[in-house]
Parts: C-alpha cells; sequence; structure tokens
C-alpha cells in the first residue's frame, strides 16, 4: 500500500511538472513582447526579421519607435512602476549605469549559463560599455554607435577646390588628419565650396554633448584620467572646444545651435554640407542612391582627424519588475537577435556588429568593404563617463558647450564649469 | 395646529436631510475620482517635496524639511528659469488676449461662413502642443524650412529662428500664441455675444465713434470674462512646458531654460523627484499668488 501511494505521489507530481513545462511554455510562445527603441535605421533592420522569430518561437514582438530625447523619460516611468510596460530594454551607455545602480535591470547571466549563450563573439570593449556593471552581467551588447566623420570625398578632389585651397594654405586639400586641420578645412569649404563646411548637432544635451566628445578626445583631452579623477579642466580640452566653437560659429549651417542628429543627416543628404561628425552607420543610409540621390557614391568614412572619436553603444536588457514568464520570453529575443546568424543577417542590411565574428564574416565584408573604416573607428573610439548620472552630466556639459558656442559663457569659464559639475555629480553617485 | 406645523418642519428638514444625502451620492463618484487624480497627487507631490526619496532611493523617509526647496532655490539657474518664466507668462498672456480680442471682435460682425472661420480657428487648439511643436519645427527649420524659403523667395532676411539666442525665445513665444489665441478668441466671442444691446444703442443715438464704443463700452463690460481667459491662460503659460522641450530643449545657451524645464532636468535627468516636488511648488505658489492678486484686482474693478 505504502509503495503504491508513493508511485501514484511520485505519478502526481510527474504530472505536475509536466503541467508546469507545458503551461510556462505555453504562455511564452503566447506571449507579447514590448520593446521601446529609438527610431533609426537599425531598429529597421530588426522589425525586418521579426517574422522569423515569431514563427520559431510563437512569440510575438511589438517595438514602439521613439525619438531618442524622449526613450530616457518613457523608460523611468516604467521602471520604477511596479510592472513594466516593455519587456526587452534597448539601453544606451549612458544609462548603463543608471539603471543597474537603481536596481531596475535583471542580472543575466544565469540566463547566459542556463542557455549556454557564447559571450565570447562580443568585443570585450562593448562587454565593457554595454554589458557589465559592478562586474555583473546585466546587459547584452547590441549596437555600436561609435562616432567618426563622414564627408564629401567629391568636394575634396574637386580640382578648383583644390588650387584655392593650396593657394591659400600652401598645403593639399585632403582629408584632415588633426582637428585642427579639420576646421580649417571646413571654414574653407564654409566659405568656397558652396556648402556648409560641416553639418554640426548643436542641440542642448545629448547632441552637443555627444558631438564636443569627440573634438575633446581628438584634441587628446579626456573627461577622467587613468584613475577616475575628473581632467576636463585641461590645456587640450580647452583648445578642443576653442576649435569647436571656432567651427559652429564659422563654418557650420544656419541654425547649427539648435540643430539635431536628423537635421544634419538630412542637411548632408541633401548635399548642403561637406561633412558631419556622426555615427558611423549614418553612411549606408547617406551612400543610398534611392534616399539620398545627392551624395550617393559621393561620400565616405573617416576615423576622427585627430585619430579618437566618441564610442557609443546600446545594449539588450531585462526590466526586472516583471513575471518570470515574460523575462524568459525576452531573453529568448535577446539570444535569438544577438546570434551570429541574425547578427550577420542584420549586417548584410546595415547593422553596427558588436561581435567581432561579425565585422569579419565574409559575406558583410565583400557587400559592405568600408567595414574596416568601421571597425577603426570602434577600436579607436574613448567613452563619455558612464556613471550613475550621466544623463545629467549630459545636460550638464550641453548647457555649458552651447553657452560658450552662443558666446554666453568664455571656453574656459564653460569649461571650469562642465568640469566642476561632473565632479559633483561624481561625488553624489558615489555617496548613493 | 402648532403641533401639526412642527410634524411638517420635521418632515422638511428630514427630506432635506435625505435630499443632501442623495446629492452626495450623486456626487460621489466623480468626487471620489477628482480625489484620485488632483488630491492624491497633489498630497504625494507635497510628501515628496519634503521627503528623501528619489528614483535611486525610493522611501520617503527620512523626511528633510526645507532642505529640498534649499536645494532648489540655491541651484544657479533657478532664478534665470522664474524670471524668464514669468516674462514668457506676461508676453504670451498679453498677445494671446490682444489678438484673441482683435478676432473675436471680427468673428461679432455679421460675416458670412462664420462657421467656417470657427472651424478653422479651434483646429490648433485641437491639436496636442508636441504636435504643433513638431510641425513649427519642421516650419522653422532655417535651411530646409518653408518659412525661410518663403522668406528667401521674396527677397527677405531668412532669420535662424531657434538657434538664436535673441530670436529663439520669439519663436517659442510667437508658436505658443498661434496654438493659444483660439482658445481665448472662443471666450472672449462667448463673452461678446451676450453683451446687453442696449447700451449700444444708446451710444449710437449720443453719436458716440466705434473706438469710443469699444473703451468705454465693450472693454469695461467684457472685462469679467476677459479676466477669466487671462487667469486661465496665466496658468496654461506658466505650465508650458512641451514647446521648449521639442523646439529647444532649453537652448541655445540658457535662452529658453523656463521654470517647467528645470523641473523637469530635476525630475529625469537628475533623478531627483523630490527636489523636483520642491521647484514645483515654487511654480505652484506663483501662479496661485498671481492669480488671486489678478482676481483680486479684477473683481475690485468691477466692484
Amino acid at each position: 500500500m505504502q509503495k503504491k501511494g508513493r508511485a501514484w505521489l511520485a505519478t502526481l507530481v510527474a504530472v505536475a511538472f509536466a503541467m508546469m513545462f507545458v503551461v510556462s511554455n505555453a504562455s511564452a510562445q503566447g506571449a507579447t513582447l514590448h520593446i521601446l527603441m529609438e527610431d533609426v535605421p537599425e531598429t529597421h533592420i530588426i522589425e525586418n526579421l521579426l517574422p522569423e522569430f515569431e514563427q520559431q518561437t510563437g512569440i510575438k514582438v511589438d517595438i514602439q519607435k521613439l525619438v531618442y530625447s524622449e526613450m530616457h523619460d518613457k523608460l523611468v516611468t516604467q521602471l520604477v512602476a511596479s510592472s513594466s510596460y516593455y519587456n526587452v530594454l534597448e539601453v544606451d551607455f549612458l544609462w548603463a549605469g543608471e539603471f543597474p545602480a537603481a536596481g531596475w535591470l535583471e542580472p543575466l547571466q544565469p540566463y547566459v549559463d542556463k542557455t549556454s549563450f557564447d559571450l565570447k563573439p562580443f568585443i570585450p570593449s562593448m562587454l565593457d560599455l554595454v554589458g557589465n556593471f559592478d562586474k555583473k552581467l546585466y546587459m547584452i551588447p547590441m549596437y555600436n554607435y561609435s562616432m567618426g566623420i563622414i564627408y564629401r570625398k567629391d568636394l575634396l578632389a574637386d580640382p578648383a577646390l583644390q588650387s584655392a585651397y593650396q593657394a591659400q594654405f600652401n598645403s593639399k586639400l585632403e582629408l584632415p588628419t588633426t582637428l585642427k586641420d579639420y576646421v580649417q578645412v571646413s571654414k574653407f569649404m564654409n566659405a568656397h565650396g558652396g556648402v556648409a563646411g560641416a553639418a554640426m548637432q548643436g542641440q542642448r544635451g545629448d547632441p552637443n554633448s555627444m558631438e564636443f566628445s569627440n573634438y575633446l578626445f581628438a584634441a587628446g583631452g579626456h573627461y577622467l584620467d587613468a584613475n577616475g579623477k575628473v581632467s576636463l579642466d585641461s590645456a587640450a580640452a580647452l583648445d578642443a572646444l576653442n576649435l569647436y566653437v571656432d567651427n559652429i560659429q564659422n563654418a557650420s549651417q544656419k541654425g547649427a545651435l539648435s540643430a539635431t542628429l536628423d537635421d544634419t543627416f538630412q542637411l548632408m543628404c541633401q548635399g548642403k554640407a561637406w561633412s558631419m561628425v556622426t555615427y558611423w552607420w549614418m553612411l549606408p543610409q547617406l551612400d543610398n542612391a534611392s534616399s539620398c540621390p545627392n551624395v550617393a557614391g559621393k561620400v565616405s568614412l573617416g576615423v576622427m582627424p585627430g585619430g579618437h572619436g566618441e564610442s557609443g553603444g546600446w545594449g539588450w536588457a531585462i526590466p526586472h519588475n516583471e513575471s518570470p514568464q515574460l523575462k524568459d520570453a525576452a531573453w529568448k529575443f535577446i539570444s535569438w537577435v544577438q546570434s551570429k546568424k541574425v547578427a550577420v543577417e542584420r549586417a548584410l542590411q546595415g547593422h553596427a556588429p558588436v561581435r567581432s565574428d561579425v565585422f569579419e564574416d565574409p559575406s558583410v565584408l565583400a557587400k559592405y568593404p568600408y567595414y574596416k573604416q568601421a571597425e577603426a573607428v570602434v577600436q579607436s573610439g574613448e567613452a563619455f563617463p558612464v556613471f550613475t548620472y550621466s544623463a545629467q552630466y549630459e545636460d550638464v556639459l550641453g548647457r555649458q558647450l552651447s553657452l560658450a558656442a552662443a558666446n554666453q559663457a568664455k571656453p574656459a569659464d564653460a569649461l571650469k564649469a562642465a568640469s566642476d559639475g561632473l565632479q559633483q555629480l561624481l561625488t553624489k553617485a558615489q555617496k548613493q | 395646529m402648532v403641533q401639526r406645523t412642527t410634524t411638517a418642519s420635521a418632515r422638511t428638514r428630514r427630506l432635506s436631510a435625505r435630499a443632501r444625502l442623495s446629492g452626495w451620492g450623486f456626487a460621489a463618484p466623480g468626487l471620489s475620482l477628482l480625489l484620485l487624480v488632483v488630491a492624491v497627487p497633489l498630497v504625494l507631490a507635497i510628501a515628496l517635496a519634503f521627503s528623501s526619496y528619489t528614483f535611486l532611493h525610493t522611501n520617503l523617509l527620512p523626511f528633510t524639511g526645507l532642505a529640498n526647496i534649499k536645494e532648489s532655490v540655491n541651484d544657479p539657474y533657478f532664478w534665470h528659469s522664474l524670471w524668464l518664466t514669468v516674462g514668457y507668462s506676461a508676453v504670451t498672456v498679453t498677445g494671446e488676449i490682444a489678438l484673441g480680442m482683435g478676432i473675436a471682435l471680427l468673428l461679432n460682425q455679421d460675416l458670412r461662413m462664420k462657421g467656417v472661420y470657427y472651424a478653422i480657428l479651434t483646429i490648433p487648439m485641437a491639436m496636442s502642443p508636441v504636435s504643433v511643436a513638431l510641425i513649427w519645427h519642421m516650419l522653422l527649420q532655417p535651411n530646409l524650412g518653408i518659412v525661410n524659403h518663403v522668406l528667401g523667395t521674396l527677397g527677405l532676411p531668412q532669420p535662424d529662428w531657434l538657434g538664436s539666442t535673441t530670436l529663439a525665445f520669439w519663436s517659442v513665444v510667437l508658436v505658443d500664441i498661434w496654438q493659444q489665441v483660439s482658445f481665448v478668441v472662443l471666450i472672449l466671442t462667448a463673452g461678446l455675444s451676450a453683451l446687453p444691446t442696449e447700451p449700444y444703442e444708446a451710444a449710437a443715438i449720443d453719436g458716440a465713434s466705434t473706438p469710443q464704443r469699444f473703451l468705454y463700452l465693450t472693454l469695461p463690460l467684457i472685462r469679467p470674462v476677459a479676466a477669466v481667459a487671462v487667469i486661465i491662460q496665466l496658468i496654461n503659460e506658466f505650465r508650458a512646458y512641451d514647446l521648449f522641450y521639442v523646439l529647444t530643449k532649453g537652448g541655445p545657451g540658457i535662452a529658453t531654460d523656463v521654470l517647467s524645464y528645470f523641473v523637469y532636468r530635476k525630475a529625469f535627468l537628475g533623478l531627483n523627484i523630490n527636489e523636483a516636488s520642491a521647484a514645483s511648488f515654487g511654480l505652484l505658489i506663483v501662479v496661485l499668488i498671481l492669480t488671486i492678486a489678478f482676481y483680486a484686482l479684477i473683481s475690485r474693478r468691477s466692484n
């Protein structure tokens, strides 16, 4: 009787487990994942591949697209709520310190272990930027947006412009290799090329902070030194700011002080600017004869003159405040979209890879030979400080840059204020 | 007789008590909703302003007294933002009332197709401020926008509407007036159409000119209605945020860094919802003082 009872109990437990498995699998299968994503080409590429994922898993994916500037606030309000409407998060590197520090993200190592997801192909610098925080894995790198220079090679090769430049500066008109030369060529093109020398995104906040960071790194300046101490108030940084102000005042398009990424892209696309310091994956959009017929075939990508540009990237994360079933479904999506197969498919449509095996994939290189330059841009990039208050620091820095660019503050004073602001926020973050 | 009267009075009292109860019963759903969406957030905001609650430290305790208010007030950009907001509200409300009065007077005439004009006028009012800002952002784009294109075609200067420290503020003012004026027109038109006709007939017999009738009849008679429009718009303009967020982000420099944007930065970039609540109360107090003062002024004059 006892034996019979035990057998019944074992059967009951087995059935219960089987039912739990079926139910959890069924709920994951019928799940709909809501994702908030930036309205950029990368998102459209992923959207095109979604039917494949939905067919494989039975999980539906609903992507809501938004401009970058509105994403942070929308995500924060969801993450402080009892449950998040968004089940997969697209986390910018500027929030990669804030979100885990606030306890809003699910640690991902258990999911990696459970599914034997291979992290080795991911570029280590990307894992540092949008993967680990406090030695814990909270994000899987999604794509990189390191910045370089996109320029009109046809204008550089124009014989009339070449001779005019030679006459004026006694040197050859070519792609500049230093920041000072870049500003010089930019001003020359503005005066003689019939275009704006530089399409600049000078709107206060993220646009001008990101753009200036390229000038800073190109001039040899840094936000923090090797020991993590603030080193922004330096001679190199002042050079960078003076050149930035010079370029925005004397070589950029009208309205540069309120311009965003979209404005600069449109200007470049219409053939009304010689250069833009921007995200490298803008190149395929500009080099597209159907969307930008005025410049297709005439644009090229290079590392930021000076050798270093701004490094950036996005990561995937799972919010802490959602059900285990949806977390599992979210992980299925992340591990699918970042698998080599899908990453290569994305790269063939213009995706900015975070895996070295995608950068080196023969089919990708055959279609996009400039991925070699892109890899150089990614490798030479330096990062904006990533900490709890990175987003706030962008605002602090952006305000000072805008004041300097609008002649409402001396560059030295603006730089000092930006440096003090960084110190204050770092101190505040350490107290948390 | 006395007893009958007493009984009737008691019945009336009982009836009125029952009627009062029914009244409360009918009002209860609406009141509960108001309590939920107005009173609760207000009380919570007050609590937040005096607490140590931030997005990173999600606990009201310990209470911090006036520390958050001091922190906001000591911010070097707080006073700049406050005065800019006061100036912005004064300019936009004045513009809206002046323009609104002009349009309302025109619409108060016997016009053909008046309905069409009303329909056109209400379109901006029905649009969300974010949509309005996005549309105007495209229109005012200095290189590719239609406004500068038209100005250029006419041989006129093409201003840098949103990128100039001197023009950006006025550009936002213009966009705001464009959107808000229709609301003022509707209120003033309703007021004008309700004015008595006798004083105008008497004035016409006395030979009063049109400006005289406007100054000595229309303005005094419409004042209570105009006061309501001013108060509503004053409150609206002090809270203006969307246009600044989309059009300028407070820049260039600090040219359009109004108080509502200051509050936004504290809350969503600094993650300090407690300091943002404290700064919001600064905004609330200023609006309250101005509203009361304006209302008192208008009431005294009307009396």
